[in-house]
């Protein structure tokens, strides 16, 4: 399976060898995606320089943290996304008679797929962490690596999750493409600034607010607003990530199993 | 009038085409509205902690952004992106065979399609009063409203066509076009007011083309163009048209003429 996963890889970086002007246009289009956002925010908080008691150094980093968890999220996982569009077109039921796991294979058809935008996200997180003045020690790494390989696991259990009603549902890139850019709305400002029932669904029923907002709290050492819990909680990220992903994956399951049955 | 007849017909054929899409609609509402909900707290949020900025209060400020959103609701609708497709499948040819001005029928599409999207904007608009309480302006306000909401819609029908039309060049377009879109998103005043951005670059915005989309409606809405400046204001933005069509007029003879030699 490592074998297949690292053949994987390499045709990969062969195809972007191959699609050189596609690859740079994709990279432009993954800076310029950020690279708004970050502008709005800057623009925004030059006129109104608190948000809700966060500066715009601690906003930054706030997105650069969500920012690089999502972007570890696409570059491992981003195939889970075409899953709707192989079921439409047949193309699903060949990883049926292939001696892997059926999500392994999704997650290794072959695509043009780079870490480029994930190494953007750790130069723009670094930076942040810089100048958001987060005093840095090898524990802080570690802890930020885990809290992104979290927060990547909490990207992948929504978007599996999405996926697996696909084997019940025909249509579901409206519902992906929402979910997708309201995730990126919705997790660029502390979630304090909502109201109680949206805090609850951003912490406890879709998870983002552990992508970015609880370990933010914890990084910058600052008194979480919303609920008023322990800046340690953000420290459960990992876990998070690893629940959603366990949940998701036996949703997919079921779903499979579905699907064979109609396939029958 | 019998010359009119096909492109009434085309217009007809997108709506009901576009008709069909039911649950993507709902959806769409659905995101407005859910947008709305968050930029409301955004900028209460902002405003309880910030001095406000001079001439723009709270309620104008939601009554900005709602209003903004409502509009994406027509304005996100590209007639022309069927350019693109076309050309990759080869149906361009087809189209510039029929006894038809290829440009105004793809026009009358848009037309067609906006209409749909046009209607979704009651509901968007009731949702959206459940959430927020907008200024509705006196009537010669709402009145020349209109007439620049209508010459934004031409300006961004160009500035589209214009971005599809650089597919007869290079065929793998669509990141170009995400990209110009992003920017375009943020340059048009969509996502905050243009007078928000810092010294030179705040004037410069004014002069892009983007402005002409959505700031020069959304600021004679709330009041910040004045009734002396409104001819000025429209006269800007019939400038841009009148460039954004020339430019077109110029791309698509130059097109036109190439896919000719293609075809030979």
């Amino acid at each position: 399976m490592l074998a297949a996963y690292v053949q994987y890889w390499k045709i990969n970086l062969l195809t972007i060898a191959e699609y050189r002007a596609d690859f740079f246009m994709w990279f432009a289009f993954t800076i310029v995606y950020h690279g708004t956002a970050l502008a709005a925010l800057a623009v925004t908080m030059l006129r109104f320089p608190s948000m809700n008691g966060w500066s715009l150094r601690e906003m930054f980093f706030l997105y650069a943290l969500w920012m690089t968890a999502h972007e570890l999220h696409n570059a491992l996982f981003f195939n889970v996304v075409s899953v709707p569009e192989y079921i439409r077109e047949g193309r699903f039921d060949r990883f049926f008679v292939r001696p892997f796991d059926t999500l392994f294979q999704v997650l290794t058809v072959p695509s043009r797929t780079f870490p480029d935008g994930f190494i953007l996200g750790l130069v723009t997180l670094a930076i942040a962490t810089h100048v958001a003045g987060i005093h840095v020690t090898p524990f802080t790494v570690l802890t930020i690596a885990a809290v992104l390989c979290g927060g990547a696991g909490i990207d992948l259990g929504i978007s599996l999750f999405v996926a697996a009603l696909s084997f019940w549902l025909i249509r579901v890139d409206t519902l992906r493409w929402i979910v997708m850019s309201l995730e990126q709305d919705f997790t660029r400002y502390p979630i304090s600034i909502y109201t109680r029932g949206v805090r609850i669904v951003l912490a406890y029923v879709l998870p983002f607010a552990f992508m970015n907002y609880f370990p933010a709290t914890y990084f910058l050492g600052k008194h979480d607003a919303a609920f008023g819990l322990s800046p340690e909680v953000g420290l459960l990220t990992p876990l998070i990530g690893l629940l959603w992903t366990a949940l998701s994956y036996a949703f997919w399951n079921l779903g499979l199993r579905h699907y064979q049955g109609t396939g029958s | 009038m019998t010359t009119f007849a096909p492109y009434i017909e085309y217009a007809r054929k997108a709506f009901a085409r576009e008709a069909t899409y039911r649950i993507e609609l709902i959806a769409e509402i659905g995101s407005v509205v859910l947008r709305v909900y968050l930029l409301r707290s955004l900028w209460t949020a902002l405003y309880a902690h910030n001095a406000a900025p001079t001439g723009l209060p709270l309620h104008s400020m939601i009554t900005y952004t709602t209003v903004a959103l409502l509009m994406s609701l027509v304005l996100e609708v590209d007639g022309t992106r069927v350019i693109r497709e076309k050309l990759r499948e080869g149906g361009i040819a087809v189209d510039l065979m029929k006894p038809i001005v290829v440009p105004f029928a793809y026009f009358s599409d848009g037309i067609g399609q906006t209409l749909l999207h046009a209607a979704a904007i009651v509901p968007s608009l009731l949702f959206a009063l459940l959430l927020v309480r907008i200024d509705v302006p006196s009537l010669p306000v709402l009145a020349i409203f209109c007439c620049s909401l209508a010459l934004g819609y031409g300006v961004n029908f160009f500035v589209n066509f214009l971005m599809n039309g650089v597919a007869f060049w290079t065929l793998e377009t669509f990141g170009l076009q995400l990209i110009v879109r992003w920017i375009s998103d943020l340059l048009s005043g969509q996502i905050l007011p243009l007078s928000f951005f810092p010294g030179w670059f705040g004037r410069a915005v004014f002069a892009l083309p983007f402005a002409a989309i959505y700031s020069t409606p959304l600021l004679v809405y709330v009041g910040i163009i004045p009734p002396a400046k409104w001819a000025a204001a429209l006269a800007v933005q019939a400038a841009w048209l009148a460039a954004t069509a020339g430019a077109s007029f110029l791309l698509w003879r130059a097109a036109s003429r190439r896919v000719v030699v293609q075809g030979g």
